[in-house]
């Protein structure tokens, strides 16, 4: 890992202290900034959600659901970087194009929205593990809430590229019709279901309830991996039901984070000892055992954020 | 002025080439931060807490932003003192500056006893002692808001090693001065302050904690500076022993508040997270005060405070 920046302070450039690990910066008004990470547009997608485009550079290509620790400010309030999954990932030679899908939630994300292009931006990453594609090409369904397409998006698009006849089903939504977005870029990739709380459009419930409601009227093929990502609640719910249809899936989760590179082990997401699944593209470094081996702790941003459905322990982590 | 300024101090027997370090709890093993800075140019590298036994931490969620702060719950989660020396202390003896170990215990016993087994680890230079934990006898209470117990903790590992002691206190106290002399009389090298304040924030949609189970957790970041500051004064006043002043610092500019009023290093915390250079700018910008104020030593700058 060796994509990092951070920008001086403007008092800092001024007392022309600028040397060493600034030699690759550029001077933009008065300050330094890393020409790596430019704004190309920042777009109101719907509602409060927002899409970012920037250029990147081109290595190390980020696996999909790994995430990029943004500074949203330039004052210390808000204080922490905010983490962001990658959306998509355009490789152009030596540049690329990364694209992130957010929500504007709080003050951070408001002043991300805030940005113009040309500007510039203070990022640390790619950060964590990603999806596994490759287990095998059973039918995917990727089940989102909201902003939870982000990640997922990509790993559709992904899937479809490698495999044009692997058959793909969304199941996504919002607690109402205003608040779904994204179904049309959706439908390019495979067969979609919207469901909303209210009913005002698709079915009426919450994902799991879609979920179970496909699964029984049989609209689902028998077999098939799912992808997902939304609140824990959501989550911990398909964990109950892929236990009881007996289908494998894989999550990505979200925290608050203080660094994201595992330094303040504020992440823990606690897991289920003997679900636990560590291979090569999860190695699970910064796992915590209790004394007596029965409880373990990971961080969402090493060992995670994309975990496998069942290893997750859902009661303690919505506790 | 000829030559570049020194910025050398010592804390107990411990030389550093600058007074500049990491806060305990916020820099990992160190090596969560080489591919960000060059870990040789920091004045000592200090290490999260170590006890006894692995300890799993607080359950989630530990974290939570609030106006330029965190309040935060860790829970002294590490790999125990076992694994630390055997996974964590070889890459550590690498680094060349003085590497400062924080240790937690839930007794006076423990204490000695890890004080004692760290004793004979090779490349250790001095011990932070944390008594911010709970003291499992009495009921849970914290060492460090308890003169006569700080006073026991540091004689306790006085007995056990020659090593630089260094206590770092608890703001969450009536008057830091009393625990301060407590620890010096105890046997303590050095004082560093502060740790977290203890603070809590609230979800009003469902009326629960916003550290859930935790309810509470330490402020820190730079919402808590000024009362670092003063609270560093304070000591200053009252013991001869070096302070470090550790509470939300951010830059050069905050660090040296610290300095002229009393510290003679200093440590950052919060904002290596925000930002992991900022140790490495810290330390030049230190640098850059002293030469555009014509200070030879920051030796020189140390309590300097104009009353």
């Amino acid at each position: 890992m060796n994509l990092w920046y951070t920008a001086p302070r403007e008092q800092e450039v001024e007392r022309g202290k600028i040397q060493g690990i600034y030699e690759r910066s550029v001077v933009v008004g008065k300050n330094y900034m890393d020409p790596r990470y430019q704004i190309l547009e920042n777009l109101k997608v719907s509602y409060n959600y927002f899409k970012i485009k920037l250029t990147a550079p081109g290595t190390p290509v980020p696996k999909l659901g790994q995430f990029y620790q943004i500074r949203c400010s330039t004052t210390t309030d808000p204080l922490l970087r905010r983490p962001f999954s990658v959306h998509r990932f355009v490789q152009l030679g030596n540049i690329a194009h990364l694209e992130i899908l957010y929500r504007v939630a709080g003050k951070g994300t408001e002043w991300l929205s805030n940005r113009k292009k040309h500007e510039f931006l203070d990022i640390l990453g790619p950060f964590g593990n990603g999806f596994i594609l490759d287990e095998g090409n059973l039918p995917l369904v990727i089940v989102s809430r909201g902003i939870g397409i982000a990640p997922l998006y990509a790993v559709g698009e992904e899937v479809r590229k490698r495999d044009n006849k692997r058959e793909i089903f969304i199941l996504m939504g919002a607690r109402l019709k205003e608040r779904v977005f994204y179904e049309s870029e959706c439908k390019s990739l495979g067969k979609v279901f919207i469901y909303t709380d209210d009913g005002s459009t698709g079915f009426h419930g919450r994902a799991p309830d879609l979920l179970l409601h496909l699964l029984q009227e049989k609209k689902l093929p028998e077999k098939f991996t799912l992808c997902a990502c939304g609140p824990a609640q959501m989550l911990k719910e398909l964990d109950e039901l892929s236990v009881r249809f007996g289908f494998r899936g894989q999550v990505a989760m979200e925290d608050r984070m203080g660094c994201g590179f595992g330094a303040c082990l504020s992440c823990v997401c606690p897991l289920r000892v003997s679900e636990i699944v560590i291979n090569e593209q999860w190695e699970k470094p910064a796992l915590q055992w209790s004394e007596d081996g029965t409880q373990v702790f990971s961080l969402v941003c090493k060992d995670g954020p994309v975990y496998d459905l069942n290893e997750v322990d859902w009661n303690e982590w919505t506790a | 002025m000829n030559g570049r300024p020194d910025l050398s101090v010592h804390i107990g027997k411990v030389s550093l080439r600058n007074p500049v370090m990491p806060a305990a709890g916020t820099f990992g093993y160190a090596i969560e931060f080489a591919p960000f800075i060059d870990l040789n140019r920091l004045g000592a590298i200090l290490v999260k807490s170590v006890t006894l036994k692995p300890r799993l931490g607080s359950y989630p969620h530990r974290l939570v932003e609030s106006p330029s702060g965190t309040v935060c719950t860790i829970g002294l989660q590490n790999v125990g003192l076992q694994r630390f020396i055997e996974e964590k202390m070889p890459f550590l003896r690498q680094l060349e500056p003085p590497l400062i170990v924080n240790i937690a215990a839930q007794s006076v016993e423990e204490f000695g006893e890890l004080a004692s087994r760290l004793d004979k680890v090779e490349g250790i230079h001095a011990l932070e002692i944390n008594v911010s934990c709970p003291n499992e006898k009495k009921g849970g209470m914290q060492f460090g808001i308890d003169p006569e117990l700080t006073y026991q903790v540091v004689k306790a590992i006085r007995k056990e090693t020659d090593l630089t002691l260094i206590t770092k206190l608890t703001p969450n106290v009536t008057d830091v001065t009393v625990i301060a002399k407590a620890a010096v009389s105890g046997g303590a090298d050095a004082l560093s302050l502060i740790s977290g304040s203890l603070a809590m924030v609230v979800d009003i949609e469902k009326r629960r904690s916003r550290l859930g189970r935790n309810l509470t957790g330490g402020l820190s970041g730079p919402a808590i500076r000024p009362i670092a500051v003063r609270m560093v004064w304070q000591v200053a006043q009252v013991v001869s022993v070096p302070i470090i002043g550790v509470g939300g610092i951010t830059c050069a500019e905050e660090a040296l508040e610290f300095i002229i009023a009393g510290a003679t290093a200093i440590q950052i915390g919060t904002y290596n997270l925000v930002d992991p250079t900022s140790l490495i700018k810290t330390i030049d910008g230190i640098e850059g005060y002293l030469v555009r104020k014509k200070i030879r030593s920051v030796r020189d700058l140390i309590k300097t405070l104009k009353i």
